[in-house]
């Protein structure tokens, strides 16, 4: 599995982490069963602090999403839900498709639309972690 | 965390005549982590190091690493026996070959660990016959770093690791500090190199002129900065974004942009009262994050 | 392994002081034993010996002066003494090595060429006595520690890879010019390490008791400088 981290975004890079194999369990990368590279391994190969490995592990573990086995690694538990989850996904995207041929039929262009996401998405990221 | 701290300062100073090199630092730097120091050239960072392993007296204050009182020359010794360090200008014994220096280096620490001496040697093909003298800069900072990393130390300084290497060798530098980390060892590091701090760093300390301007976690400083670029029919006056958080504020024409290092939503909120036509926030990377904190003292 | 550092950093100069100083003092007995005859009465291979002593005695306080150049200070100037003080050693510790190592070597500058005069003397069928070596020895070794003291002190006090060598040398100078007056001589190490105060000058021998009182205010004065030396470095910031 291969992850990219990218540490200029404003997002913390354990959230980046933890959303990469997320959408890996949602898109089928990762199933049921897997095992992800042990933290240290993690971090070596991302070349990322140990402890942000640690911490997107131990989240994803509460989340229910990992099993951590001392010694032994990480391995992905992907439940039922996630199938549901996948069809919300299929359905988002289609709405936000919609949405954005309708913002260019409005007259503007790609770039401004990813300027517009991308500002309301940091800005609801910032309002919850605020509550 | 303050009571675990691997190096932990109060008021420290130092002055070389009037001149003040750090004053009134208090650090604390968390176990188990990758923390960067950062500053300008001069900003303090190799005096404070100094202090901390015992080779220059602090003008006042006080501080401890790995719980042990800096100015006592007895327990000076013992902790450096826990402590590995390289120096800023990775100068060694010009009169020894490579292998002399590794050997003489291996005779104070029992731990040594031979395959990580095997790695070093192979990874960054030093020459086990060369004089350091011989040696070009590149090739003595990567001795220097086999020196320390070769070690089992509980906390590793490093002034500067990254200074005259090749690409290559500073990628190879950063997976030894990332493995080093998750083996528990505490890493204390100055660089200049923004891009490889942001990536491994999990705390930032930075000084500049002698003072400690920013202590946090990277993720606290990547989730609190933020640049936010506003456009108004009718620019409202600077002072309206006065508040706390902001750092600078810059108008130009119809446009303004405020630097926040927190609080950012409260500025947008007061942008809004103010009927902007266009809000757009954007994360600051910690090179601008360096840039503007340096250019605000 | 400080004794091994210490001695790789003092050892090309060690080498070509001892390589030096023996084929000088060779030179003068050999030389010596050409041109002396003419011109003295007295037995002429002691005298001849002795000219290789105080040539030895000249050289010797300069090599001294040239070993004991090095250490912290001069690390620092190169820039290696942030490695030395890293280095889980106190810095007492590291004095001692270097003062025994270079005890050593001051030791093996005298003991060497004197041997080998002594064993040119012996294979051209002049023997010298071993006691008057001895005495010899006795005084260099005793009085010219005050010289090793003062080169150990003055490396611990200036920085400066070339400023602390002239001022050492300087000092010798100084000492050497300040007691040629004929009524300080009484009081000039060097005049006391060559030995002519208690030289005979009809037989060319050293006489009377070997000057004990002498040698350990030499020594004393040695230790007190060393002391000295070792507090500087102690208190001193790198």
């Amino acid at each position: 599995m291969l992850f990219k981290l990218t540490p200029t975004t404003g997002q913390p890079l354990y959230i980046q982490l933890m959303q990469q194999i997320r959408h890996a369990t949602e898109t089928g990368a990762l199933e049921d069963g897997d095992q992800l590279p042990g933290i240290r391994t993690m971090a070596e190969e991302l070349v990322v602090s140990p402890n942000t490995v640690a911490k997107a592990y131990s989240e994803l573990e509460h989340e229910g999403l990992l099993d951590l086995r001392q010694g032994a690694g990480a391995f992905v538990c992907v439940r039922r839900r996630v199938r549901s989850r996948q069809d919300s996904v299929y359905e988002a995207r289609k709405r936000v498709g919609e949405l954005i041929s309708e913002l260019r039929e409005g007259g503007l262009l790609d770039d401004e639309i990813r300027r517009v996401f991308e500002a309301e998405l940091l800005h609801a990221v910032e309002t919850v972690a605020r509550r | 965390m303050t009571e675990s701290a691997v190096i932990e300062t109060n008021d420290l100073s130092k002055s070389y005549g009037g001149v003040r090199a750090v004053c009134g630092l208090n650090l604390s730097v968390p176990p188990s982590c990758i923390t960067a120091f950062l500053g300008l050239n001069g900003a303090g960072k190799s005096t404070t190091v100094k202090m901390l392993l015992g080779m220059i007296e602090p003008s006042s204050g006080e501080g401890r690493v790995l719980g042990s009182p800096i100015g006592d020359p007895a327990q000076s010794v013992a902790l450096r026996r826990r402590v590995a360090y390289v120096s800023e200008n990775k100068r060694l014994y010009d009169y020894m070959t490579v292998e002399q220096i590794i050997r003489f280096t291996r005779s104070f620490y029992p731990d040594w660990r031979a395959e990580v001496e095997r790695d070093f040697l192979h990874a960054y093909e030093l020459p086990p016959d060369r004089k350091i003298k011989k040696l070009s800069k590149g090739m003595r900072t990567k001795l220097a770093l086999l020196l320390a990393f070769a070690r089992r130390p509980e906390l590793l300084i490093l002034d500067e690791p990254s200074e005259g290497l090749d690409p290559v060798g500073i990628e190879q530098l950063l997976e030894s500090l990332v493995s080093r980390c998750a083996e528990g060892t505490s890493i204390f590091f100055s660089s200049h190199q923004i891009p490889e701090v942001e990536r491994i760093a999990d705390h930032i300390c930075m000084l500049d002129k002698g003072r400690l301007v920013i202590d946090a976690a990277m993720d606290d400083l990547r989730q609190s900065y933020r640049q936010i670029d506003l456009v108004f029919p009718s620019v409202p006056d600077e002072r309206e974004f006065r508040m706390a958080g902001v750092e600078s504020i810059r108008t130009k024409g119809h446009q303004m942009r405020v630097f926040a290092s927190r609080n950012a939503e409260t500025v947008m909120e007061r942008a809004r009262s103010f009927y902007p036509s266009s809000v757009e926030v954007s994360p600051v990377g910690l090179r601008d994050i360096f840039l503007e904190t340096i250019k605000e003292n | 392994m400080l004794w091994y550092k210490a001695w790789l950093e003092t050892r090309p100069r060690f080498l070509i002081c001892l390589i030096g100083i023996t084929a000088l003092c060779s030179f003068a007995v050999y030389h010596g034993d050409h041109q002396a005859l003419s011109y003295t009465g007295a037995d002429y291979y002691r005298y001849v010996l002795l000219s290789g002593h105080a040539m030895l005695c000249e050289s010797w306080v300069l090599a001294v002066t040239l070993l004991m150049m090095g250490g912290l200070l001069r690390e620092k100037v190169a820039g290696a003494s942030s490695f030395t003080l890293a280095l889980p050693v106190s810095r007492r510790r590291l004095m001692a090595v270097r003062i025994g190592v270079g005890l050593l070597q001051a030791f093996a500058l005298a003991i060497v060429p004197w041997s080998v005069m002594f064993f040119i003397g012996s294979v051209a069928g002049k023997t010298h006595s071993i006691t008057q070596a001895a005495f010899c020895l006795a005084l260099l070794l005793g009085g010219g520690l005050l010289f090793f003291a003062l080169a150990l002190l003055i490396s611990s006090l200036v920085e400066g890879e070339y400023t602390a060598p002239v001022v050492s040398f300087g000092i010798v100078i100084a000492i050497a010019v300040l007691f040629s007056d004929r009524a300080l001589r009484v009081y000039s190490p060097l005049a006391f390490i060559t030995g002519f105060a208690y030289l005979d000058r009809h037989t060319w021998l050293l006489t009377g008791p070997v000057p004990w009182l002498h040698l350990a205010t030499y020594l004393l004065l040695a230790a007190a400088l060393t002391a000295v030396s070792v507090k500087v470095i102690e208190w001193r910031q790198f």
